[in-house]
C-alpha cells in the first residue's frame, strides 16, 4: 500500500567560520591603459555562481555588465588570500571585500575625474560604462583610460568578518554572524511493501538577504535539495567495522536527474546591512533543513520516527514490520 | 592484460576465430560491463573480439507466430521499436529500466544474458516469454531454451566456439500479455534489488490458463519459479489466491537467500512486487484482445 504524509523542516545557519576565528577575505580591483578594468579576488568557483556573483558585485558599483569585467580568481600566483568557498561564507565574506574595493576605486575614479574636468566636488559625477559624467551636463565627461596615465591604478581592500569566541562555561557570546534562515516542506509516498520512499513534492523559502542573482539561487535551492534527498534516503557509506563499503558511486547511491522534483521556490529578501548589497550565502543551509522536512513527512505517513540517516528502503520495512508488530 | 583487440569485417571471420581461439578471447559488443571490469583489472583474457557493429546481429523481427531479436540489438533500438512495446510490454518495460540513455544506446540484450548477472534486467522477462537462444559456431547451431543457459554466478552455457545469434519467442496473441516490475534504490542507473516478469495467458476473463515467473537477484542468476507458477496454473485469479502465493514466494526467498543480510528485506519486498506484476500481467492479456 502506498502511504502520503507531509513535513516541514525548518533551520538557521550561521555563516562563516565563527567563534572568533579570523574570517578574512581581499580583492584587489585595476584598471588599465585601456580603461579596462580587473579584478583578482580568489573567491573559488565551485558550481556555486561565486564568479557570476562577484562579477555582478563590482559591476552595481561601477557601472559596468559583468562581460565589461575581467575576473581573475583560483589562481594564487596573481590574488590574494579569500579564504576556503565553504562555511556558506563567499557571497558575505568576499562579496564584501570586492565591494569595498570597487568603492574604493569608484572614490579614486571620481576624485581624477574631479581634477581632469576642473570640477569644484566628486558631487554629481555618474559612472557608466567606463565612463564618468556630470549628471547636470553630460558634455562634462571622461572616460576610463583617459584617467590612467603610467601605471595602471589599483586599489586593495580587505573584509573580516565578526564574530565572538563563545564562553564554554555558559554558551554565551556572538559566534556568527549573519544568520540565514529557512523552511522546507515536502510531501512523500512510502510504499509500505517495498519500503521505498518517494519524495513528490516539495517546496523551499529561503531567506538570501538579497537575491544578487535569482537564477543562481534556484539553482542553488535544486542543488541543495537533490543532496538533502540523497542524504535522507540514498547516501550509505555502509561503514563496518571502520571499513566503508561503499566505496563507489555504483554502490553509494546520489539522486538522478529522474530522482529530483520540480522543487518550488519561495525567495525571502531581508537585507542584511553588513551584507554586499544585503546578500547572505545559501550554499549549506539549501541543504540542511531537506532531511528534517522528509523525515517528518515519513512519520506523519507511516507513524514511524527514524533517528538515523538514510532511511533506506530495508530499513523502512523494517521499521514498518517492528512497528506492526508492536501493535499486535 | 589485453594484447590484441580484433574487429573482424565477417560474422564468418568471427566465428573462425572463435573456432581457433576460442578460449583465448572475449567477445565485447557494448562493453558496458566488460570495459569496467577491465578498468578494474578483473579481465583475464589477452584478446578481444570486438562484434559492436555487426549489423547482421542488430535486428527486431515480429511475425505472426514467432520473434526473434539479434543478440546485437541495443537496448535503445528495442525502447524505440513501438511493435516490442506493444505486445511484449513487460520486455520493453525492462529494457528501458536498464540504467540510463547512455547505457542503453551501449548495451546489447545479447551482452545482457551472455554477462550472466542474476540482476540482469532484460532476462527475467524473456524467461517468462519462455524464450530460446540460437547459438551460432563455425559450422553448426544450437538452438537452446534460455532457462537451461544459466549455469552459476556469472557462468553461462555458452561453448567456446559460440557466439548468441539471436533471441526466439513466441509473438503474444490473444488473452496474452507479459508485465515486469523492478525494484531499485532510485529512477535511472539503478541495479535491480528484485525483479519479476510474468506471462499470462488467460482464458474466459479470469482464469489462468497459462502463467509463466521469472525473477531477478533473487539467487545466483535470474530464473524461473515453477512452484508459483503451478499454484497459478488452471485457477481463477483472486485477490485470496495471490495472496496465498505471494506468501509462498516470501517462503521461498527466505529458503533461497538464507544467511545472506539482504535475506529480510527481500523477503518481504518481493510479495508486494510479485502481486503487482500478476495484476499488471493480466490487465495486459486482457488489453491484447
Amino acid at each position: 500500500m502506498k502511504k502520503r504524509g507531509k513535513g516541514i523542516g525548518a533551520t538557521f545557519y550561521g555563516t562563516g567560520y565563527g567563534n572568533g576565528f579570523p574570517d578574512v577575505s581581499k580583492a584587489v580591483v585595476e584598471i588599465d591603459k585601456d580603461g579596462k578594468v580587473s579584478i583578482y579576488s580568489c573567491a573559488t568557483e565551485v558550481g556555486q555562481g561565486a564568479k557570476t556573483i562577484m562579477m555582478q558585485i563590482a559591476g552595481e558599483v561601477l557601472g559596468l555588465g559583468v562581460n565589461d569585467i575581467n575576473f581573475i580568481s583560483e589562481d594564487t600566483s596573481l590574488t590574494q588570500d579569500s579564504g576556503t568557498a565553504a562555511a556558506s561564507r563567499q557571497t558575505y565574506n568576499t562579496g564584501n571585500a570586492i565591494k569595498l574595493a570597487a568603492e574604493s576605486m569608484k572614490n579614486k575614479l571620481l576624485n581624477l575625474a574631479k581634477d581632469y574636468l576642473k570640477l569644484n566636488a566628486t558631487l554629481g559625477l555618474e559612472m557608466e560604462d567606463h565612463k564618468i559624467y556630470l549628471k547636470m551636463e553630460p558634455e562634462k565627461c571622461v572616460y576610463f583610460n583617459q584617467l590612467v596615465e603610467k601605471e595602471n591604478i589599483k586599489v586593495s581592500e580587505s573584509f573580516t568578518a565578526q564574530s565572538t569566541q563563545m564562553d564554554e562555561e555558559t554558551g554565551q557570546g556572538s559566534p556568527y554572524w549573519p544568520y540565514t534562515f529557512n523552511c522546507y516542506g515536502v510531501e512523500v509516498e512510502v510504499d509500505t511493501e517495498t519500503g521505498i520512499v518517494e519524495v513528490i513534492k516539495g517546496v523551499c523559502a529561503q531567506d538570501v538577504g538579497r537575491a544578487i542573482n535569482p537564477e543562481l539561487v534556484e539553482g542553488q535551492i535544486d542543488g541543495g535539495f537533490a543532496m538533502g534527498l540523497g542524504y535522507a534516503i540514498m547516501e550509505d557509506l555502509n561503514c563496518v567495522n571502520g571499513k566503508i563499503h561503499n566505496n563507489k558511486f555504483s554502490k553509494y547511491l546520489i539522486p538522478t536527474a529522474l530522482d529530483m522534483i520540480d522543487l518550488q521556490k519561495i525567495i525571502v529578501e531581508d537585507p542584511e546591512s553588513t551584507a554586499p548589497f544585503g546578500a547572505k550565502g545559501i550554499g549549506e543551509p539549501v541543504m540542511t533543513a531537506v532531511t528534517p522536512a522528509i523525515l517528518n513527512a515519513v512519520y506523519d505517513a507511516i507513524g514511524v520516527r527514524f533517528y538515523e540517516i538514510p532511511i533506506t528502503p530495508d530499513k523502512v520495512l523494517k521499521a514498518i514490520n517492528d512497528s506492526l508488530r508492536e501493535g499486535e | 592484460m589485453i594484447r590484441q583487440c580484433i574487429t573482424p569485417s565477417t560474422l564468418e571471420a568471427v566465428l573462425n576465430i572463435l573456432d581457433e581461439e576460442g578460449k583465448d578471447v572475449e567477445l565485447i559488443a557494448g562493453g558496458t560491463d566488460l570495459v569496467i571490469d577491465i578498468r578494474n583489472e578483473k579481465f583475464k583474457k589477452s584478446k578481444l573480439l570486438n562484434i559492436a557493429k555487426f549489423k547482421l546481429l542488430k535486428f527486431i523481427n515480429i511475425n505472426e507466430d514467432k520473434t526473434s531479436i539479434g543478440s546485437g540489438t541495443k537496448f535503445t533500438d528495442i525502447v524505440e521499436n513501438g511493435e516490442v512495446e506493444k505486445l511484449f510490454l513487460g520486455l520493453w518495460k525492462a529494457c528501458k529500466s536498464v540504467g540510463a540513455p547512455q547505457i542503453r544506446n551501449m548495451g546489447t540484450i545479447g551482452g545482457n544474458i551472455c554477462n550472466g548477472s542474476p540482476a540482469a534486467d532484460s532476462v527475467p522477462p524473456l524467461l517468462a516469454l519462455d524464450a530460446n537462444l540460437i547459438m551460432i559456431s563455425k559450422d553448426k547451431e544450437r538452438v537452446i531454451p534460455l532457462r537451461e543457459f544459466y549455469l552459476d554466478k556469472g557462468r553461462v552455457d555458452r561453448r567456446e566456439d559460440e557466439l548468441l545469434y539471436a533471441i526466439k519467442f513466441n509473438t503474444l496473441k490473444r488473452n496474452e500479455g507479459i508485465a515486469f516490475e523492478k525494484l531499485g534504490l532510485r529512477k535511472a542507473l539503478a541495479i535491480s534489488r528484485i525483479s519479476c516478469s510474468i506471462y499470462i495467458q488467460l482464458e474466459k476473463n479470469d482464469y489462468i490458463k497459462n502463467i509463466r515467473i521469472a525473477t531477478g537477484a533473487l539467487g545466483k542468476y535470474p530464473q524461473r519459479e515453477v512452484e508459483l507458477e503451478c499454484m497459478l496454473k488452471n485457477q481463477e485469479i483472486s485477490t485470496g489466491l495471490l495472496n496465498t502465493v505471494s506468501k509462498h514466494m516470501s517462503h521461498i526467498v527466505e529458503q533461497r537467500l538464507k544467511g545472506r543480510s539482504s535475506m529480510h528485506f527481500k523477503r518481504s519486498a518481493i510479495s508486494g512486487l510479485f502481486i503487482k506484476t500478476c495484476k499488471d500481467a493480466v490487465e495486459e492479456a486482457k488489453k491484447n484482445v
